[in-house]
């Protein structure tokens, strides 16, 4: 019992929790990658920000080296040794190199500052072991330390201020506001190059960055630090993102429950044209019954009655008694068919006929028919004589002619080639002051015997038809006062004359009714 | 009762609920020489008709409440042997299907020829005749074949078989007369005229009873 077309529909519901989940999940991964790729942005410009600073302040601290080789090659000749000699290109040194605090000399005859002498001579003794210079008090936090380098017969020391080594011009970053915190560190003491930012919040990532400077002489390790908090990320590229998706998301749930709307309205459509089919096929079946009875009886009775008078002798009597009953039948029979006439009766639709522009009717059957028309291939011309006069018809009845005429204008189309399918609807005033719209396809014709019983009930030329669709246009046209009549036949059947022509002559309205 | 019931005209059961059907299809089959019995419902017609009558039962297939295909099967399943005949206004192929699966002898559609049925009913009865006199000559045979004594069985067996009375008799350790007395008397309590008629009689009777 269940029909063919009770399918299971697709589901209607304005929130779609599969597809919001779809979404969700979509905007989730979206915005976390978002988010990924921006720590992985800011993790690499930390790490190239990092080693220019390794490599600016190991420059730095190298230079030191070099002052000192320099200072080295200085050493006072042991013959022309005196204090005022030697001492002369020491101060100079500070005033070229703004790092450079002071220069110290041991010399044979004066020994360190009695201040820093323990220091420094424990460095002295260590730079000689190594062959490099060393560092002596060191005072991170100051950023201050002495950096000694031993010699025969003098050993040197610089004063070195950490502060102005730092290459201001060429740093990579902007030491008041970067969030990198820089610091040289050494035995847990550590010199802020750059103070950076740690107030981070609740959630926070760091990264850090750890080198030891590349001179031998001076190993501070250079660390950089830099916390990523929760403001950093790309909130508005995130937000942007679930906004992006969320529309995309309600776009595609507007266009399904479009599609499901219009499948509804198909099947919809389907169910009526089911629904009809099985009221005539009901109403078929009833009619059969209810005169098949009848008719049974009157074929029994009166065949009953030839064999009762072929016997020897006639039962004449019987017989009589059959024609009766067979008369009785057939007034039977005769009723059924006119209470079924009176089930089926129109409307009388001349007293519904009112003024209407043709055209429009003309495209409204167009615009139903669109589907059926691309399907097929088949680009109607429509071509009206100007002027033409408001027709008198019954609105429904008009569109159901013009519907039924384009249809099997479009069924005969489809037994010839795409390429030849041509339907022309042509409006214009008749002779006799009536409209006519005719309706012409190019497919293959009516046949001549056909065209005589064209407009009889059940007469078809389709296998299937059910032969009442001409009938019923023509009832309808003669109810209303108009007329259809199938063209004449163009006398010499060339190309392009081919096909069937209807044509269906309104009456105009009386000027009266003009709008 | 079975002599009686052949010497009356073969009885046809005829149900319609309409009754202007009924009555010309009767006066119709009536003026071939067989008698008409019409029912209006088919549940009057389940709980009244003699089911030992010879002849054939007509049913319209569309009949208020219970359908003439449902009477078909209902008295099939209650062992009714006559052959029905179904008549329908709009028969369908599948309805066809149906009735000829069920059981049915014939499908006719609405308005029927009087040739056409009349031959039907005919051939129906023909039919039903037939099969209650094979169906009495069963029961005569197997009357006929319980009279018989243990070792006339056992002899009639081997008759079945083939055997000549010397084979039987060393096969059942008795002397050829005695089968031969055994042989004389099983052929009288059987009322067989010949060996073949015996054996195409009551073989299948032997081959039940070993």
């Amino acid at each position: 019992m269940t029909p063919a077309w009770r399918r299971r529909l697709p589901s209607y519901r304005t929130l779609h929790l599969p597809s919001l989940l779809l979404w969700a999940v979509v905007a989730c991964a979206g915005a976390s990658w978002l988010a990924v790729a921006r720590l992985q942005q800011l993790h690499a410009a930390f790490e190239t920000d990092a080693r220019i600073v390794h490599r600016l302040l190991s420059q730095r601290v190298v230079q030191h080296d070099a002052i000192m080789a320099t200072l080295a090659l200085l050493q006072p000749t042991a013959a022309a040794s005196n204090s005022t000699d030697a001492a002369s290109p020491l101060p100079r040194l500070p005033s070229v190199y703004p790092q450079i605090l002071a220069v110290l000399q041991r010399t044979a005859q004066s020994d360190w500052p009695p201040a820093l002498q323990a220091e420094l001579a424990a460095a002295e003794a260590s730079s000689r072991r190594t062959g490099h210079a060393a560092m002596a008090g060191l005072n991170l936090p100051a950023g201050r330390y002495h950096l000694v380098l031993a010699g025969t017969p003098a050993s040197y020391a610089l004063h070195i201020d950490l502060r102005s080594t730092i290459p201001m011009d060429e740093w990579p970053m902007d030491r008041s506001t970067s969030p990198v915190r820089v610091t040289l560190e050494r035995d847990g003491e550590a010199f802020v190059v750059q103070p950076g930012r740690s107030d981070m919040g609740a959630w926070s990532r760091t990264y850090e960055f750890h080198k030891l400077l590349a001179a031998p002489s001076q190993p501070l390790d250079v660390v950089a630090r830099r916390s990523v908090g929760l403001h950093e990320l790309p909130w508005w590229g995130m937000l942007g993102w679930c906004v992006l998706t969320a529309a995309l998301w309600a776009a595609g749930r507007a266009l399904w429950r479009q599609r499901v709307a219009r499948q509804r309205a198909e099947e919809l459509l389907r169910l009526g044209q089911v629904a009809r089919l099985n009221t005539l096929g009901e109403l078929a079946a009833g009619m059969a019954h209810e005169l098949n009875q009848p008719l049974t009886a009157l074929l029994s009775s009166t065949q009953a009655a030839q064999r009762l008078l072929a016997d020897e002798p006639p039962d004449l009597e019987t017989a009589q008694t059959a024609m009766a009953r067979a008369v009785e039948q057939a007034r039977r029979a005769s009723t059924v068919v006119g209470r079924l006439r009176r089930l089926v009766e129109r409307p009388d639709l001349a007293g519904q006929a009112q003024p209407l522009a043709l055209p429009s009717a003309v495209h409204d059957a167009l615009h139903l028919l669109e589907p059926e028309l691309a399907q097929r291939g088949v680009v109607p011309s429509v071509t009206t004589t100007p002027d033409l006069p408001t027709v008198l018809a019954e609105p429904v009845a008009l569109q159901q002619i013009i519907h039924n005429l384009l249809m099997n204008a479009l069924q005969a189309l489809e037994q010839v080639p795409a390429t030849e399918r041509q339907l022309h609807i042509a409006l214009a005033r008749t002779d006799t002051g009536h409209v006519a719209l005719s309706v012409r396809d190019h497919g293959p014709g009516i046949p001549p015997e056909a065209r005589q019983r064209l407009f009889e009930p059940f007469y078809t030329t389709r296998t299937g038809g059910l032969g009442l669709g001409l009938t019923l246009c023509d009832s309808l046209a003669q109810a209303m006062g108009a007329q259809l009549a199938l063209a004449p036949e163009a006398t010499a059947p060339a190309q392009d004359l081919r096909g069937a022509e209807f044509v269906l002559t309104l009456p105009t309205a009386p000027p009266a009714h003009d709008r | 009762m079975t002599d009686s019931a052949q010497s009356l005209s073969p009885l046809i059961h005829l149900v319609d609920d309409d009754a202007a059907v009924r009555d010309s299809l009767s006066l119709l089959i009536s003026t071939v020489g067989l008698r008409v019995q019409a029912w209006a419902d088919p549940q009057s017609f389940m709980a009244g008709f003699d089911r030992a009558s010879i002849g054939a039962i007509v049913l319209d297939v569309r009949m208020p409440g219970i359908s003439g295909l449902t009477v078909l099967e209902q008295l099939l399943a209650q062992g009714v042997d006559q052959p029905m005949i179904l008549l329908t206004g709009h028969g369908t192929v599948e309805m066809c299907r149906r009735a000829f699966k069920a059981g049915a002898a014939e499908f006719l559609e609405k308005p029927v020829d009087d040739e056409v049925l009349i031959e039907a009913l005919q051939n129906a009865v023909r039919q039903h005749v037939r099969s209650r006199e094979r169906h009495q000559a069963d029961q005569q045979a197997r009357e006929r074949f319980a009279q018989l004594s243990a070792r006339e069985r056992e002899v009639l067996g081997l008759i079945v078989e083939g055997l000549t009375n010397k084979e039987i008799g060393r096969a059942l350790a008795l002397s050829p007369r005695t089968v031969e007395t055994h042989r004389a008397n099983l052929f009288g309590k059987l009322g067989a005229e010949s060996l073949a008629q015996l054996i195409r009689r009551y073989a299948a009777l032997v081959d039940a009873a070993s």
